[in-house]
């Protein structure tokens, strides 16, 4: 449904967006993954229409909706895509239902039909009582769903999110997270949704593509993101925790544990915190750590400790809560082996 | 005894503070305004019939109402179109040299209206009222009355001033608009038209309303610009007419005029108000602060930048170059030849300007400008020391109805023309009240109504300074145990001082380029920069009226420089 190919974005010398393409099918989910500054919100405004590629081509369908080779650009109003900002924008004159209906209106639409997609959408979000209230008076949560119901109206065949829930405390995300799946699930369009949360990402997401620097790290499934990252980046940026990535010199880990199965690379080596163990004894592959900190997960402690500047962390079974000096077990093969540019060799 | 003063003194402890201030404020803001209403109806109420029904009713009241209205309506309506249209084309357009015009935009404020009245004369002023004719006069024009007197001029004149403050107001709302909820908008493909109509102008309209009823407002009280342009050719405006009733001894009438004067601005700012509170909050939630978005302007652009440099310049540069060039020039004709220092420096001479002195001859100038510096530095003083002590008791002693009596009046000066407000004072404290002597004449009176004028800025600073004290920021610096005196001096003051020395300055520029007030109150044995100035131009001495303008232009950049420089660049940028 959306495609990319070779798009670039720069805006003097430097580039925002370099050299992206991927294709996603219509109706999925993909969630634009990355620090802040790392192109993903002019990724997704350049998908709106409201900022033109320098160059590549960019299709929805099969209609091409800009290409910076020829400076073509479809304005935003006619790519059937709707924005939902994270300031949500509201226009703050309007009542609720004014809002919702004012892109009706601009489309044209006649007044009952106009009616009945407003209330349809106020409807899908449950926020029909609050129809003839003005966004100033009502709560950030509730703004966030007006937000959701204007874009909605309209039927658009592609969704786009910039970071909408960041306004959010933690308890509103998680119940907002799954109002989205379901307007989502409802309409069947397909979203692009720009976060710098790896947990958003991998519980909504059927497509993620991990940005840094203007370039995409990786395009997968957010379980391949966790099963195989493709970089060190990647390794070290989803997952909860995220991977251990120990440095290894000569095929030493921290450069002073000589061990064969590093067969002499040099870089980083990813181990799963679930891989390694809590030791009493000294013996092969083990280190002493100092204590960092204990978090009580799903019965289970997250254990973290400091072993030469680097923070390592291991699932622990067990009842009492660990403390003082740390003894670490690494497992008999790193998951993966990066090199010291982080690309994967291993 | 500790139980008796108990109660009382930690009563005390909770609501002294609110209780001083509260009456500090009945003195200085109410008893005066009481005052002159009273003094209207008792013993006699004459002077109301006088005034609204009587044969002289229609030159007394009727005719400068009418005149005030059309300038009030005219200014304001001059004020949105021309602020507007700069607040427009440095928030939402790729204009060159943004940051200079938003800069100049707020200059002309600063200039006090007088001055740019001044400059008008030195250009569009025609001989028909005696002492020579402008610019235009000189190369030859037949310059029309309406243009060189009167209703036409005045407006032009308040316009070139208040403009500013519409400008400000309307560029702050702009700014919020700007970037999403205009993007918004723009996916629905709504058209650049619709944009503008259905979402910006309506966001934006109440900062136009609050714009329009200030500049409304400040233009129906002014008293320099009708005074000079008006009062020679006998236009009135209110504010003219109660100069004029006081000055010949007619009090009651004055007083009167002035209670219509204070009903005719409070109306109308009411209004304003009114439409703006049936308003929703326009609150909007931040984001990552999209990066505004600015209109192309194309082929418009040469001749918009053309066009806001030339507001820009004609009223800051301008009227000062005008000034300067008319305080050198003997002949009001010809502003650029001839050129001499003689209403600067000149020694009397019987063949020169009636024998007048140059200004830095004459003895008056002199005591005036020690008497202007001290008058401002005393007032900037006394009405900040009261503003931070209002804006403390406001937020630590909150005393159920005494504490909004408080805040209510301290922020009524605001509302009242300044030249009412000081015919006020001759009410009240022009006459003995018991022990106190009669205060009309001094440089008290004068010193505590411009202190009552200037309280609703000054009370705005404390709150800024209060608002820092009071904050997390102290509570941090409290557990680490450091003692008030530590923390006032380490953290507090550091932090405050600043924004504190800033409203100092602006305070002091407000004073000594008040006339409002001042041509009322001030003492005749040493008259105030700006009174100097007024008396020398209505004599028909402009060059020596230009020179003393432009010392106390001097004085205001000066100071107003130094408060910019102060408050840093913290103010708004449009980058």
């Amino acid at each position: 449904m959306i495609s990319l190919d070779k798009i670039t974005k720069s805006f003097g010398a430097t580039n925002a967006v370099s050299d992206v393409s991927f294709s996603v099918p219509e109706g999925s989910f993909l969630v634009l993954l990355g620090p802040s500054g790392c192109g993903k919100s002019t990724m997704l405004r350049m998908l709106a229409g409201l900022d033109q590629p320098t160059s590549g081509k960019m299709q929805f369908g099969d209609t091409v909706v800009a290409d910076g080779g020829t400076g073509f650009s479809l304005p935003p109003a006619d790519r059937n895509a709707g924005l939902v900002f994270q300031s949500y924008a509201l226009w703050p004159h309007m009542t609720v239902a004014g809002n919702i209906e004012w892109p009706l209106k601009v489309a044209k639409l006649p007044t009952d039909k106009r009616r009945m997609r407003v209330l349809e959408a106020m409807e899908m979000l449950g926020i029909e009582k609050l129809a003839n209230r003005y966004p100033g008076e009502i709560s950030g949560g509730q703004q966030q769903r007006v937000a959701l119901a204007r874009m909605i109206a309209p039927r658009p065949k592609v969704m786009l999110f910039d970071e909408p829930l960041s306004n959010l405390d933690a308890t509103l995300r998680v119940e907002m997270r799954f109002e989205l799946l379901r307007v989502h699930a409802a309409t069947g369009a397909t979203a692009v949704y720009v976060t710098h949360d790896q947990v958003e990402a991998m519980t909504m997401a059927s497509h993620v593509a991990v940005m840094n620097n203007g370039r995409i790290e990786q395009f997968d499934a957010p379980d391949r993101l966790l099963a195989e990252p493709a970089s060190a980046f990647v390794a070290g940026f989803v997952g909860t925790p995220a991977a251990n990535l120990i440095p290894i010199e000569n095929g030493m880990w921290f450069a002073t544990m000589p061990d064969p199965l590093l067969r002499g690379f040099s870089g980083h080596a990813m181990v799963r915190a679930e891989q390694i163990v809590l030791a009493d004894e000294d013996g092969p592959r083990t280190f002493e750590a100092v204590l960092a900190e204990v978090v009580p997960m799903a019965g289970r402690f997250l254990v973290t400790g400091i072993a030469n500047g680097i923070r390592i962390t291991a699932v622990s079974d067990q009842v009492a809560r660990p403390s003082g000096k740390l003894r670490f077990r690494l497992p008999a093969a790193p998951a993966a082996i990066f090199d010291k540019q982080g690309t994967r060799i291993s | 005894m500790t139980t008796l003063l108990g109660p009382i003194g930690s009563a005390f402890n909770r609501y002294g503070l609110t209780l001083i201030m509260a009456l500090a404020l009945v003195a200085l803001v109410a008893a005066p305004l009481a005052t002159i209403l009273v003094q209207t109806l008792y013993p006699s109420a004459g002077a109301w019939s006088d005034v609204l029904a009587s044969r002289l009713s229609q030159n007394l009241f009727w005719r400068p109402t009418i005149n005030t209205l059309i300038i009030g309506f005219g200014v304001a309506s001059g004020c949105v179109l021309l602020g507007g249209f700069l607040a427009w084309l440095v928030v939402m357009t790729d204009i060159p040299g943004r940051p200079v015009i938003a800069f100049m935009a707020t200059l002309p404020f600063m200039i006090p209206s007088f001055a740019t009245a001044l400059a008008w004369g030195t250009v569009f002023r025609n001989g028909r009222v005696g002492g020579g004719g402008g610019l235009l006069e000189g190369l030859g024009f037949a310059v029309p009355d309406w243009l060189s007197w009167g209703t036409a001029p005045t407006i032009v004149v308040l316009i070139a001033h208040y403009y500013a403050l519409a400008f400000t107001v309307i560029a702050a709302s702009l700014a919020t608009v700007n970037g999403d909820l205009v993007e918004a908008a723009q996916m629905t493909g709504a058209s650049r038209k619709r944009i503008l109509f259905g979402i910006v102008l309506p966001v934006v309209t109440p900062a136009i309303i609050a714009g329009g009823s200030l500049a409304f407002a400040g233009a129906v009280s002014n008293f320099a610009a009708p005074a000079l342009l008006g009062l020679p050719v006998r236009m009135q405006t209110l504010s003219t007419r109660l100069f004029g009733m006081i000055e010949i001894g007619q009090t009651e009438r004055g007083y009167v005029l002035a209670i219509l004067l204070i009903g005719i601005s409070a109306i109308f700012l009411g209004l304003g108000n009114r439409m703006l509170s049936g308003r929703r909050s326009f609150a909007t939630i931040g984001g990552k602060g999209a990066k505004p978005r600015r209109f192309a302007l194309g082929g418009a652009r040469l001749p918009l930048t053309v066009a806001a440099w030339v507001i820009c310049v004609l009223t800051t540069i301008l009227p000062i170059l005008l000034l300067v060039a008319a305080s050198l020039a003997p002949s009001s004709l010809a502003l650029f030849s001839d050129w001499t220092l003689h209403y600067w420096t000149g020694t009397a001479d019987p063949a020169f300007a009636r024998g007048q002195p140059g200004i830095f001859h004459n003895p008056q100038l002199l005591s005036a400008l020690t008497t202007t510096l001290i008058l401002g530095a005393s007032v900037a003083l006394a009405s900040n020391i009261i503003g931070i002590l209002i804006a403390v008791a406001l937020t630590r002693q909150k005393v159920p109805a005494l504490s909004n009596l408080v805040s209510q009046l301290s922020f009524l000066p605001m509302l009242l023309p300044g030249i009412a407000f000081a015919a006020a004072y001759i009410a009240l404290y022009g006459a003995p009240i018991g022990p106190l002597p009669a205060l009309y004449g001094t440089k008290v009176l004068l010193t505590l109504a411009l202190t009552a004028a200037m309280l609703p800025f000054a009370v705005q600073t404390g709150r800024a300074t209060v608002s820092q004290i009071s904050g997390d920021i102290d509570e941090a610096a409290r557990m680490t145990g450091a003692g008030f005196f530590r923390r006032l001096g380490a953290i507090t003051l550091p932090l405050a001082a600043r924004g504190i020395a800033a409203g100092l300055l602006i305070t002091f520029v407000n004073v000594i380029g008040d006339l409002a007030i001042t041509i009322l109150l001030y003492t005749p044995t040493s008259p105030l920069l700006a009174v100097l100035s007024y008396s020398y131009a209505s004599d028909g001495f402009h060059q020596f009226a230009n020179a003393v303008t432009l010392v106390i232009l001097i004085i205001s950049m000066l100071a107003t420089g130094a408060a910019t420089l102060l408050r840093g660049r913290r103010r708004q940028s449009f980058n």
